[in-house]
């Protein structure tokens, strides 16, 4: 872990600077990204958000996907700009936190950044053989294109994720 | 497949969401003894319950009795402690409360990230008695929730259960005779999974590192230093008999190649790293989508 990487919470910041070199930010292919999507549901894009209705009300149609990350869904108006925090919580590594970037605009989330934290570098390397095999990539299917009564996976990271737009909705109100 | 038309028992416990599947619905008796199983669980090992046995011996040194699970998961966590270099440890709750994982959930680091103790100079663990020397934060949340399912799967078979399905949020463990179709998690996509596994009989615990923008064609991670894509293992499976082994051993993953694993414990693996790839034991041949 290096501490140098964590984004303290800055509220509000600028926006984000393009190219910003040192830190290690992945800017969220949104279709890829399902629980930056649960946020984004409201506003595809900057452009085509539909016009600011700052009541309190107009902004609710992220509720749908259910997220409590979904912040317009609380009824509240927020500030423009540019939000970070930290989420952490029990992870492999025994500590991982998941750094979050909201940008608010007319009271809509307009971008999500994920900041990668990096991880315990005795997990960088795995090498030698074994018996099994190896995928080059792996590939996705929906969930809703198979035939499964059960999900494996971990749901850690939703709670860290939940725990910091929590935050950010608390600090840009 | 076993468990789409099952009676689902939904609850909460030690913080997360649980659903049993059983063919027939749970009597109301069996029902109440699986929550009092749960009760008494976090009673003795949560961290964020200031009446627990964990915050008595984090307030306090001294030996402490902690619940009959506690002799099986003590050389377990010891076999794993010494196969990581000490990086999988029970000790891991001073560090979590460091970065801001406390029980108010400050999410606010309390200073430089602080490295767990030694193990062999603060804790000695034997058999269901945990002696400290001095005050300890004890953390078994890799291998706990694994823990629990085993405990309330004696509990679903000391009553005649003999098929059920045990779901705490992605782990789990599947009794009876038939199997059930679980899906794998995309790492980056929960709305994906990356292959199917036929579970039967046995446990299947996941563990992920946090989620990261992955997208249409893996975004790849660099590391400034290198130039290079960091290969970073980001999400694991373990199938086991037992949950806690299933759990426990899908976070080793994060710290030993599962082929070394295998050498100590029976389980079978799948790793998927953050560029992407993916390498497994032979009971995931044929498991991922190609």
């Amino acid at each position: 872990m290096r501490p140098s990487t964590r984004t303290s919470p800055s509220v509000p910041a600028s926006p984000p600077a393009a190219g910003g070199a040192l830190r290690r930010t992945l800017y969220a292919g949104i279709a890829g990204l399902s629980l930056a999507g649960t946020v984004a549901g409201c506003a595809p894009s900057a452009a085509e958000a539909p016009p600011a209705t700052n009541g309190a009300a107009g902004n609710s149609s992220a509720a749908a996907s259910g997220g409590s990350t979904a912040l317009a869904g609380s009824g509240g108006s927020y500030k423009d700009g540019t939000y970070s925090a930290d989420g952490n919580y029990v992870s492999p590594n025994g500590t991982e936190t998941v750094g979050v970037q909201l940008t608010l605009a007319a009271g809509k989330v307009t971008d999500v950044q994920i900041t990668q934290h990096p991880s315990n570098p005795n997990t960088r390397k795995f090498q030698g053989e074994f018996a099994g095999g190896i995928a080059a990539q792996v590939v996705g299917k929906n969930l809703d294109e198979l035939n499964v009564s059960k999900v494996a996976g971990s749901s850690l990271t939703s709670g860290g994720f939940n725990q910091a737009v929590g935050k950010i909705k608390s600090e840009a109100q | 497949m076993s468990g789409t038309d099952w009676e689902g028992f939904a609850f909460q416990g030690i913080g997360t969401d649980w659903e049993i599947s059983t063919p027939l619905p749970l009597t109301a008796a069996l029902r109440e003894s699986l929550l009092d199983r749960i009760e008494g669980f976090d009673a003795a090992w949560s961290r964020f319950r200031a009446d627990s046995l964990v915050a008595a011996m984090a307030r306090a040194p001294g030996r402490y009795r902690f619940p009959e699970e506690a002799a099986a998961l003590g050389p377990l966590y010891s076999t794993l402690y010494g196969l990581t270099g000490g990086a999988m440890t029970p000790l891991i709750g001073g560090s979590l409360e460091r970065l801001g994982y406390d029980p108010a959930y400050s999410l606010r680091p309390a200073g430089p990230p602080l490295p767990a103790p030694a193990w062999e100079s603060v804790l000695s663990w034997s058999g269901t008695s945990l002696t400290a020397s001095e005050p300890v934060v004890l953390d078994i949340g890799a291998a706990g929730k694994g823990l629990l399912v085993d405990l309330l799967a004696a509990e679903l078979e000391g009553a005649g259960a003999g098929s059920f399905i045990i779901d705490a949020s992605g782990d789990l463990l599947v009794r009876g005779p038939d199997p059930v179709s679980v899906a794998l998690e995309h790492p980056y996509n929960p709305a994906q999974a990356i292959g199917v596994v036929e579970l039967a009989g046995r446990a299947l615990c996941a563990s992920a590192a946090n989620r990261r923008a992955w997208g249409d064609g893996l975004h790849h991670v660099l590391d400034g230093t290198t130039g290079q894509p960091v290969r970073t293992a980001v999400a694991t499976w373990a199938l086991a008999d037992t949950a806690v082994l299933a759990d426990a051993l899908a976070t080793a993953l994060f710290f030993v190649p599962g082929g070394t694993l295998e050498d100590e414990f029976e389980f079978s693996w799948l790793t998927v790293f953050s560029d992407g790839s993916a390498a497994y034991s032979a009971a995931f041949e044929g498991t991922l989508f190609a």
